[in-house]
């Protein structure tokens, strides 16, 4: 049973909507015939018994009357007195009644006294025995005799039945041959419509009359194993039976054939409702298959043929929301085609490496030109490897943190074949769609060499720029020095000319202490422009904050003591290093404090303040200066934007500033107020964030 | 696709064609029954049989009879028994002894088996139709119209009938076997009851009766031995008994009626009537080698009153309580 349900799951619906149909319409009709089949059958078995019974009554009948008549009329011969004359009743007895056979007197002791036969001469054999054994053994006793059934000389069934009467104290009789082939012949050849057969036994037993002649005179038919339905009667007189028989299976024929003839309409109405069923089938699912088709077509790329239905039914619904969601989905595919062109346009022509990589760090797609950037043999490694160049996963990459809420944008330095070692910037992006092992981050790697050489180039011109603008502070606080060793050297000289006594050991010493004080400030300033102005990349390092800023103050020591500034300089205590390259950063404290001083009057403010507030650096340059106005203020990060007269500035400061302290990991934010002043904010994380190098 | 259709519409025209007896309604087609006459003098024979087979319960619908007469010549009765053999009926019922020997010669010629009650034949075991009265053992199976054995008991009623006969001329037919063996019968029976007979071949000469006639004495009696022939010349005896005023005795009851002052045997409709018994057996599968051929069911004893009144004789009135009388009203009835 399951492998048909299996069977008839993996059918097409047109085999299931015909082997619905086949059920439908046989079910019902073999249903309704086995219900009638079962109902009838009692009926028709009544039926049947009740004519048998029938039949049997009219046929004892008429055999108890015909033999009752004998008697009666033999009966009325033996109350005649005077028998002087019997010849004329003899003949009468015959003509009554055509089955008598011959009429007879018999004495006492059994002879025939006198004979009228129908068919013999009217002479008795002399001496003639009438009675057979056993009716002569009942005359003695019984009024009334029936003899055995026995065959004449043309081999006919004759009965003698014989009838007791007195005469002059003697016991005579009167007896008849009955002929019993009318009575045989009767039962025998009685038409049998439905296969019934009639047979007759005698008191023995045995068959006298069967419709099947091959079973007379032989001893009552075995039953064979065939059911019958019957009925029989007894002649009780005669001692005889009658019977009257039926195979189940012949009388069950009618229904069996009603049965058979439901079963073969069942088989008819089956192949019409086939029929039906086949075409509902092909009615019903020729338009999916239509669609099935037509799907097939559009998933492998082709353009789908609309399907054309001449109905209105959920079919040919469906086939028009099948050409139409085609048609749009045509649109869409070339849409995307489109799209996909230009992506991939993008991708290829963006000058960045694409690859996909799973939470497994596994390179699922790299994109032409980051396979360009690589060994076929190396997209095979994690991205740790062949990215970072490193055995295990970075920490800072949101595939291994996923709550850390960052992209991992770092520049790293490669080596790439023959090529120079370039920098490259790295990015990570999640997606928040991404297929399960197809790759759920974006990996952006931009080659950003010739962008920080820009940018290297751009703080060198700043700093640059920055140096020759205090050029003559400079040279005002060297020449001091020098103006005092100057003073020291020509005075030590002159009094040693002179041979100044009063010149002794200790004046000379307080001189050249003098002159190697002098001396070291100059080598301190210049020391210290030097250093400012070396061209130097990012060089990571611990770093006193507030060296970096009075290192940085003293670069505009010259500028600010011409403007009479009023320096604030406010350093937190107890400041812990900080981790970069300190040069960028006195850069920017430079530039910040120049553009203070630029914008202060004769006699202005100027407040520098470091502090570690939250886990960041903040650092405060404040000054009471003429203030940036609003329609400036979204451009003062624009490189070359400048408000200071040509000469004074090159536009660089603030674009280099932004740079520098992005690079830190930090923020630069600028509050200004016309004409009341300006404070920009400098915050850079204490756990050092900034954009590192790595080899 | 197309081929799987063709294939399926095929398979159900066929089956229909195959179901279709099943399932509509039989077309029973009537039993043919042929009959086989010598002339149209048989014909109450099939009114016999056609009224038997009813009451057994036939309808006309259900039998249809095929029937062929030899118009009272031998040799148009085996042509029309070649016509009927063509016809293939299911059974056939011979209307009497010439038919029934016929036709057992023509079915030994051609080899053919069918079926053959014969309605009334004289000694069928004695002219080689059966082999026994109970199991007949061949094709043939009906009634023996008991005419040869009835002979002698005929001789002792004709007597009975009239007393003041003294001799009895007897008409028979030496080609015909039964007509033979009625002669015999009719010797035994006149030698037991002590009557002179005097035997009167019918097929030595054309003008027996008038050759006859020169025999005829007072008292003398005509019997009449079953035969073809004589069945067939029965007006001309009856004729001959009226002139000669010689009572004479037949078998039949139309020879009664022809003017033959009686009869005594069984009757042409009875022997049909019973031979319809016959052929409802074997309609309903029974072998003619089972059947018992059967005596007929009734012998009839006829008394034509007109003639007796012609002939002016006295009739024995013990005797004629087993007569019918025919013309009853003819004046002179003695009873």
């Amino acid at each position: 049973m399951k492998s048909i349900i299996y069977w008839l799951h993996s059918q097409p619906m047109r085999v299931k909507v015909l082997v619905f149909g086949i059920i439908m319409s046989t079910i019902p009709l073999l249903l309704i015939s086995y219900y009638y089949y079962s109902n009838v059958k009692p009926d028709l078995e009544e039926r049947i018994i009740s004519k048998q019974e029938l039949v049997l009554q009219n046929l004892t009948g008429e055999i108890e009357l015909e033999f009752n008549q004998i008697f009666q009329q033999v009966q009325l011969f033996s109350f005649i007195n005077d028998k002087e004359d019997k010849q004329p009743i003899f003949y009468d007895l015959l003509m009554k009644n055509t089955s008598i056979e011959e009429v007879v007197i018999i004495n006492e002791s059994g002879r025939i006294e006198e004979k009228v036969s129908r068919y013999d001469l009217n002479i008795p054999e002399s001496n003639e025995r009438w009675f057979s054994d056993e009716m002569w053994a009942v005359f003695q006793s019984d009024d009334r005799l029936y003899g055995e059934v026995e065959f004449n000389q043309f081999g006919q069934p004759v009965m003698k039945i014989a009838l007791v009467y007195m005469e002059n104290g003697s016991r005579n009789a009167v007896g008849a041959t009955i002929q019993l082939q009318k009575i045989i012949g009767q039962i025998s050849s009685l038409k049998q419509d439905d296969l019934s057969y009639l047979y007759l036994l005698d008191r023995e037993g045995k068959v006298i009359a069967h419709q099947d002649y091959r079973k007379l005179w032989h001893q009552s038919p075995e039953a064979d194993n065939k059911e019958m339905l019957g009925v029989r009667e007894e002649l009780v007189d005669l001692g005889w039976t009658i019977i009257m028989e039926q195979p189940k299976t012949t009388a069950y024929e009618p229904i069996n054939e009603m049965f058979m003839k439901g079963l073969m309409v069942a088989v008819f109405v089956t192949l019409f409702v086939s029929l039906i069923s086949i075409y509902a089938g092909l009615y019903f699912t020729a338009p999916i298959v239509l669609l099935d088709k037509e799907m097939r077509r559009l998933k492998a790329g082709h353009v789908a043929s609309p399907i054309i239905l001449n109905r209105n039914d959920e079919l040919g619904q469906l086939a028009q929301s099948f050409n139409e969601m085609s048609q749009e989905l045509q649109e869409k595919s070339f849409r995307l085609e489109q799209e996909k062109e230009r992506l991939d346009v993008v991708v290829n022509g963006i000058g960045a490496g694409l690859a996909l990589v799973t939470k497994n760090y596994e390179v699922t797609w790299t994109n032409p030109l980051l396979e360009s950037w690589m060994n076929k043999e190396e997209i095979k490694l994690p991205c740790y490897t062949l990215i970072g160049g490193m055995n295990t996963p970075c920490e800072n990459c949101p595939i291994t943190c996923p709550e850390i809420n960052d992209n991992a944008d770092t520049i790293l330095r490669m080596q790439r074949g023959r090529r120079e070692e370039r920098l490259f910037r790295h990015r990570v992006f999640p997606l928040t769609h991404a297929i399960k092992g197809e790759g759920e981050y974006l990996i952006v790697i931009e080659d950003v060499t010739e962008e920080k050489q820009m940018e290297e180039k751009m703080i060198q011109t700043d700093k640059l720029s920055a140096l020759g603008l205090m050029a003559s502070s400079f040279a005002h606080e060297v020449n001091n020095p020098l103006a005092t060793i100057h003073v020291y050297a020509e005075d030590l000289i002159d009094r040693l000319e002179q041979f100044d006594d009063d010149l002794d050991e200790v004046e000379m010493a307080l001189y050249l202490r003098k002159i190697k004080e002098n001396t070291d400030r100059c080598k301190r300033i210049t020391g210290n422009l030097l250093n400012f102005s070396r061209k130097s990349n990012w060089k990571v390092s611990q770093f006193d904050i507030k060296e970096t800023i009075q290192n940085s103050i003293s670069l505009v020591e010259y500028s600010l003591k011409k403007k009479d500034v009023l320096l604030d300089v406010s350093i937190q205590e107890e400041m812990p290093f900080m981790v970069g390259d300190s040069i960028k950063l006195m850069q920017v404290l430079v530039n910040l404090i120049n553009n203070s001083i630029d914008a202060i009057n004769q006699g202005g403010t100027v407040a520098i303040s470091a502090s570690l507030q939250n886990r960041n650096f903040v650092f405060k340059i404040k000054d009471n200066g003429c203030g940036i106005p609003d329609h400036e203020m979204q451009k003062i990060f624009d490189p070359f934007f400048t408000t200071k007269p040509v000469g004074k500035g090159t536009g660089l400061g603030l674009s280099v500033c932004y740079g520098i302290v992005e690079e830190f990991g930090g923020t630069i934010m600028v509050e200004s107020r016309v004409g009341k002043g300006t404070m920009v904010i400098v915050s850079i994380p204490a756990e050092t964030r900034f954009k590192e190098d790595k080899q | 696709m197309k081929i799987k259709w063709y294939f399926f519409i095929l398979t159900i025209m066929v089956l229909s064609i195959i179901s279709f007896p099943f399932i509509g309604n039989k077309d029973q087609k009537p039993l043919k029954i042929g009959i086989i006459m010598i002339g149209d003098s048989r014909y109450e024979k099939l009114i016999g049989l056609k009224k038997g087979m009813k009451e057994l319960g036939y309808d006309d619908w259900s039998t249809e009879f095929l029937v062929k007469s030899g118009r009272d010549q031998e040799a148009t009765l085996a042509s029309q028994i070649d016509d009927l053999l063509n016809e293939k009926p299911e059974l056939i019922v011979a209307l009497g002894g010439i038919e029934t020997l016929k036709l057992k010669e023509i079915m030994e010629k051609k080899n053919i088996q069918i079926p053959v009650v014969f309605a009334g034949v004289a000694a069928p075991k004695e002219i080689g139709l059966i082999k026994d009265y109970r199991s007949p053992g061949g094709l043939f199976t009906g009634i023996n119209n008991y005419h040869t054995s009835l002979s002698g008991k005929r001789l002792e009623i004709f007597r009975d009938l009239v007393p003041s006969i003294s001799r009895f001329h007897i008409l028979y037919d030496e080609d015909i076997e039964v007509s033979k063996l009625s002669l015999e019968n009719v010797k035994a029976a006149a030698e037991r009851l002590s009557l002179e007979i005097i035997p009167w071949n019918v097929s030595d000469s054309k003008n027996f009766l008038s050759e006859m006639k020169h025999e005829i004495q007072v008292n003398d009696a005509i019997l009449v031995m079953p035969g073809f022939k004589m069945e067939s010349l029965s007006k001309e005896i009856a004729q001959f008994s009226k002139e000669n005023h010689v009572p004479a005795m037949g078998l039949y009851e139309n020879e009664t009626e022809d003017g033959i002052l009686a009869s005594y045997g069984t009757s042409y409709f009875d022997q049909g009537y019973q031979s319809a018994r016959f052929v409802s057996s074997i309609i309903q599968g029974n072998s003619p080698a089972d059947i018992p051929v059967e005596m007929p069911d009734n012998i009839r004893f006829i008394v034509n009153q007109k003639v007796k009144s012609e002939l002016g004789i006295k009739l024995n009135k013990d005797i004629i309580h087993l007569a019918e009388f025919i013309n009853p009203n003819a004046e002179g009835m003695s009873q």
